[in-house]
């Protein structure tokens, strides 16, 4: 064991006493002062770049001015939002026409023709009419006849509650056959 | 004549409806040869209009059917028109006529309306459009208005209230609806209501107009003494009269009753030009060709308000009648918004600089 362990400290002495030779300490030097500089200048660009965005945080008319706009827009934001959520709403709300309008047979147009027919000295424009100023007439009288009539029948049934129930059933079953087909 | 309205009356009477016999009644007192008219506006962002047209008739005459004269709103060769018909189970025919045109402004719209040979070519009529940058959003409105037929008429919102404005504005179709619906006898009750104020406002604007047309053709008449003022002070009186004799106001008119008991023995005498020539002007005014259609529009981006009816395709519905424009402009109109992304990204943007400027000046400060 003796001398095996001698051998390996010799071993050992020469290794230590040979270093290796650096022919260029300069470079490595320099390399090294490179690369801290380097890590030190990042930094700084960092720092730089957020004290130019931030920087109007320390001057107090400019904070107070870019706050005041932030308040204003949101204000502005939710005032319009709200205005039109509230029409939005109220649109939702409207009726809605199932069918497309026509134009032909509506009975209350005809009642106010014949109305201000009769109003304005029976006089109707030329273009409308299709059958003569005599049978207008006859029409005109017919149809208050016939609106007399029809009153008379109102009054009857209103001062009979049995019949008017009975009328108001009739219309109520009626009303659901068409609206059925 | 008389024997088709008592076979319309016994009908009628057999069924207790009167509403019957002036379905019937229409088909004799209308002219059939304008088509049932529904003019759709697309409105575009840059303010230009595709505006298509869709008449329905059942003229069988090639050379009546879809005349221009006879048709509601204008058209000309300029426009994309294309012709079909349908036959319904019943072997009855309907003409149809698509007709599309895309406006670059509502200013060529007015020029259309301005050389309108059409069946309503005397009636004022005009488009406008607007739109406002509001930051968050862009707002636009279009509206087509019609010009009020009366000088001296009196607003319909004077004499109903806002339920009955509501259904006098309302489609046909609408009110049908609702007659026949399960309220249908609050809404007989309303539209009686409706139709009986109607009345009155009719009555009322035939009076005003004739007094208006009359003070201002008797302005120039020596020893004048019927001024504007002196009658309108007497308006009520003179509707009252035109109430009680509503079924002979004719004959009484003819024979200067009428004229007598509203300006007395001597003075109906020496304006009887006068008061025959104003109620000329009137009962032209009030009698105004106009041929009802309905209009429609499309809005871009989002609706947020109109004064117009849903239909069925939830694009919003006006008809157009005589009535709504007699004593008051009709505007139809809709306001629309879209979302301007840009200044909500930007707006985004300005926020979180702003708040996290002011989290960075706590946490230095802190």
């Amino acid at each position: 064991m003796e001398p095996e362990n001698e051998k390996y400290n010799k071993v050992l002495d020469l290794l230590r006493k040979s270093k290796p030779g650096l022919d260029s300490t300069d470079d490595i030097e320099r390399e090294v002062i490179k690369r801290i500089e380097r890590v030190n200048h990042a930094g700084l660009f960092l720092s730089d770049a957020f004290d130019f965005l931030f920087g109007w945080v320390y001057i107090q008319w400019i904070r107070r001015s870019l706050i005041a706009a932030s308040v204003a827009l949101v204000l502005v934001f939710v005032y319009q939002q709200s205005v039109i959520l509230k029409r939005i709403d109220y649109l939702s709300r409207q009726t809605i026409v199932t069918e497309r309008e026509s134009r032909f047979a509506h009975a209350e147009e005809v009642e106010k023709m014949l109305m201000v027919y009769r109003n304005s000295g029976m006089r109707f424009p030329s273009k409308n009419i299709t059958i003569s100023e005599r049978q207008m007439k006859e029409l005109i009288e017919s149809v208050n006849e016939l609106q007399l009539k029809y009153k008379d029948l109102e009054n009857l049934i209103e001062e009979d509650p049995e019949l008017k129930k009975m009328i108001e059933k009739k219309l109520i079953e009626n009303n659901r056959t068409n609206n059925n087909l | 004549m008389k024997i088709i309205v008592l076979i319309i009356i016994s009908e009628a009477m057999k069924r207790r409806s009167i509403k019957l016999i002036i379905s019937f009644l229409l088909m004799f007192i209308v002219s059939c040869n304008d088509p049932e008219t529904v003019v759709t506006n697309y409105v575009h962002p840059d303010g230009s209009v595709t505006r298509k047209i869709e008449m329905k008739s059942i003229e069988g005459d090639i050379k009546k059917r879809f005349k221009i004269s006879e048709i509601q709103v204008p058209i000309d060769r300029s426009w994309t028109i294309k012709d079909s018909c349908e036959v319904d189970k019943k072997g009855d025919t309907t003409w149809i006529r698509k007709a599309e045109k895309l406006f670059k402004s509502v200013d060529e719209i007015n020029l259309t309306y301005k050389s309108d040979s059409g069946y309503n070519k005397d009636f004022s009529r005009n488009a406008g459009f607007k739109k406002r940058f509001k930051w968050f959003n862009t707002e636009f409105r279009f509206f087509e208005k019609v010009d009020k037929l009366l000088s001296f008429g009196y607003p319909v919102k004077d004499f109903l209230n806002n339920e009955e404005l509501r259904y006098f504005y309302s489609p046909e179709k609408l009110k049908e609806e609702k007659e026949n619906g399960p309220d249908s006898l609050k809404f007989k009750a309303l539209s009686d209501s409706v139709k009986h104020k109607t009345d009155e406002w009719t009555e009322k604007n035939l009076v005003s107009e004739w007094i208006g047309e009359f003070s201002k053709l008797a302005d120039g008449k020596a020893d004048n003494n019927m001024t504007m003022q002196s009658l309108k002070a007497r308006e009520n009186e003179f509707v009252k009269i035109i109430e009680k004799n509503d079924k002979q106001l004719d004959s009484l008119w003819k024979n200067g009753i009428l004229l007598r008991e509203f300006l007395g023995e001597e003075n109906a005498l020496k304006y009887k030009t006068e008061a025959d020539s104003a109620l000329s002007i009137v009962t032209k005014n009030m009698f105004a060709n106009f041929s009802d259609y309905s209009e429609r529009i499309v809005m871009p981006g989002k609706l947020i308000g109109t004064n117009g009816f849903i239909d069925r395709s939830n694009i919003l519905l006006w008809p157009v009648k005589s009535d709504y424009f007699m004593t008051e402009p009709y505007e139809m109109w809709a306001d629309s918004k879209t979302p301007n992304t840009w200044a909500w990204i930007v707006s985004g943007l300005f926020l979180s600089f702003v708040l996290t400027g002011v989290i960075v000046r706590i946490i230095k400060k802190g």
